[in-house]
């Protein structure tokens, strides 16, 4: 078994701590903000959060004996996995603010719709 | 065998975009070929046992871990069945409802992201497929054009919120134990403050994901706005994937004095689903938010069911809880697809424009008042299985007077939203004129998951003692 949390060398606290400000940033941005440009770089801001905390994780070392000093491989692949997938999930959210911009462009310029 | 119930829907989907020309067909066959497949493997796990696998061959603990068992075998199988069906109903409406072509390369992504849910035991694997499943859900409402997107937009942000609330509990949790597939966590699972909060983060998220009430805001303008075909395919499929990865969180991670303090909230949302679900269905003045509506309602049932399980922890409860699965979503199947099928023709979305529909179009209303029936629980239905097994568990607890009761209540309601319906279908004094003749096919294909889901009674005691065995 890997090192609980608890183990964690009191150097990465500051690292942590920015992790939870970044989720609690994010978290007050998305609930506050109407217009959903806020919304979608609040969730950003949140997904940054997380994987700071993954990063931060990971520096405990994969515990395995004597590779004891190699970062954690397995919350890196974690990590690279969700950032392709948070990275295609804004681009999607963009293009379809976009979208209902021109939609809406679309409607005042034809009163008839 | 069950690499292909991935690989065929993929490939089908990547091959839909090369040629669009034969998208439909190829769509129809991946369908149909899955469905097979799928029925061939529930046989396979019901004679041989549980199929687990770690994939690639890593050591357990590194690998990613995936089960095969018969509650995840017979939910593959309805989603290739119900995949295939609403293809088929997607098919015949195609040219007249000018469906977009991109329909069936993200119906076959959906099935892929359903298909890899139902069979993931780990926790990571499983936020990946629901990340993918919601990215799908969402541009599948797009679909219908410029009023969808704002509703589709709303469902992605609040969806992404929920995800990322699910995966800061998967990364406590990988913090703490260092290990991510389900049998390994609950074999070493403590009960403690991070363990606690990494549980009700989670379950946030999915219950957002879920449109578990009290977060359920998102669900009836979304699925309202979508196309018929994919109106039905979110309500019958896409909102049990979340509902899943629930009960597996507290089932089988959750130690009891967790499951225990948990119960009543789930419970308590789960009647607030039914009751103000019910309501906010009976006042609705368009037909497709009514059935909408009746989708929060009906996850009240499935959300209750899941509360008294782990309060009681009775299997019976357990195979209640996905009965009502398996029956709401053929019944919703059948409902969105008539109803899609009577506001198209008789060109109106209120729901006054289905007056006189049982005149004008009898078997499509027949088809929703068939599958109303089971929405109710009706018997024989597969609603009221459903709800027979789930008062079989109470009362085989002593002194439970208040949840039959408050099921009877909500029974009353949903009887009520249904009949809201038909008693205008047959209001038959001056009853709105088609605005082109009905066409029968996609009718009937209304009806067959309406009857589909009477004719669960018929199988009701293999289901009951597949499901029962599940709950071990």
């Amino acid at each position: 078994m890997r090192p609980l949390m608890a183990e964690l060398s009191s150097s990465l606290n500051v690292f942590l701590a920015t992790a939870a400000a970044l989720v609690a940033i994010g978290v007050y941005g998305f609930i506050v903000g109407p217009e959903p440009l806020r919304r979608i770089v609040a969730l950003n801001i949140i997904s940054a959060g997380i994987f700071k905390l993954m990063v931060v994780l990971a520096y405990r070392g994969s515990g395995n004996g004597d590779a004891e000093w190699l970062a954690d491989p397995v919350l890196h692949a974690l990590v690279l996995t969700g950032l392709v997938v948070a990275v295609s999930a804004t681009a999607f959210a963009l293009a379809l603010l976009a979208r209902l911009g021109q939609s809406m462009t679309a409607g005042q310029e034809d009163p008839g719709q | 065998m069950m690499i292909l119930l991935l690989v065929l829907p993929l490939a089908g989907a990547l091959l839909m975009l090369l040629w669009p020309r034969i998208a439909p067909l190829l769509a129809l066959f991946s369908a149909a070929a899955c469905s097979l497949i799928a029925l061939q493997l529930l046989l396979q796990v019901s004679e041989q046992g549980t199929g687990y696998w770690l994939l690639a061959g890593w050591p357990s603990g590194l690998a990613i871990a995936w089960q095969a068992d018969t509650l995840s075998c017979l939910l593959i199988l309805l989603t290739a069945v119900l995949q295939l069906l609403v293809g088929f109903y997607a098919f015949a409406i195609r040219t007249r409802d000018k469906l977009s072509q991109g329909f069936w390369p993200l119906s076959s992504l959906l099935q892929l992201s359903l298909t890899a849910l139902w069979l993931s035991r780990d926790l990571f694997n499983l936020y990946v497929c629901l990340e993918l499943l919601a990215l799908v859900a969402v541009a599948l409402v797009s679909l219908s054009g410029r009023k969808a997107i704002k509703p589709a937009l709303n469902y992605l942000l609040l969806s992404l919120f929920g995800s990322l609330c699910y995966l800061l509990g998967v990364v406590l949790l990988y913090g703490a134990y260092g290990r991510l597939d389900i049998a390994g966590l609950a074999s070493e699972w403590q009960p403690n403050l991070l363990t606690n909060s990494a549980l009700l983060l989670m379950s946030l998220g999915l219950m957002l994901k879920a449109a578990l009430w009290p977060l359920h805001g998102w669900l009836p303008a979304a699925h309202a706005a979508a196309p018929a075909p994919v109106s039905a395919l979110l309500s019958a499929l896409v909102v049990k994937g979340p509902l899943f990865i629930l009960c597996l969180l507290w089932l089988q991670l959750a130690s009891s004095q967790q499951a225990q303090a948990m119960a009543p909230l789930f419970a308590g949302a789960g009647l607030a689903a039914l009751l103000f679900g019910g309501w906010s269905a009976l006042r609705t003045p368009f037909a497709k938010n009514l059935v909408a509506y009746s989708t929060v309602a009906q996850l009240g049932y499935a959300t209750v069911a899941l509360g008294l399980m782990l309060k009681f922890d009775q299997p019976l409860i357990f195979a209640a809880l996905w009965l009502f699965v398996l029956a709401h979503a053929l019944a919703k199947a059948a409902c969105f697809l008539a109803i899609g099928e009577m506001s198209g023709t008789l060109g109106g979305k209120r729901l006054t424009t289905l007056k006189g529909a049982s005149q004008t179009m009898p078997l499509a209303m027949f088809a929703f008042a068939v599958a109303g029936g089971s929405l109710i629980g009706l018997p024989p239905s597969g609603g009221f299985l459903a709800k027979w097994a789930l008062l079989q568990g109470l009362w085989s607890q002593d002194q439970q007077l208040f949840w039959p009761l408050a099921l009877v209540l909500a029974t009353l309601l949903s009887a009520a939203y249904v009949f809201r319906v038909v008693v205008l279908a047959f209001d038959r004094a001056d009853p709105v004129a088609p605005d082109f003749s009905p066409q029968v096919l996609p009718q009937w294909l209304a009806l067959l998951p309406a009857l589909a889901v009477w004719a669960m009674a018929l199988f009701s005691e293999p289901l009951l003692l597949l499901l029962r065995l599940e709950a071990l």
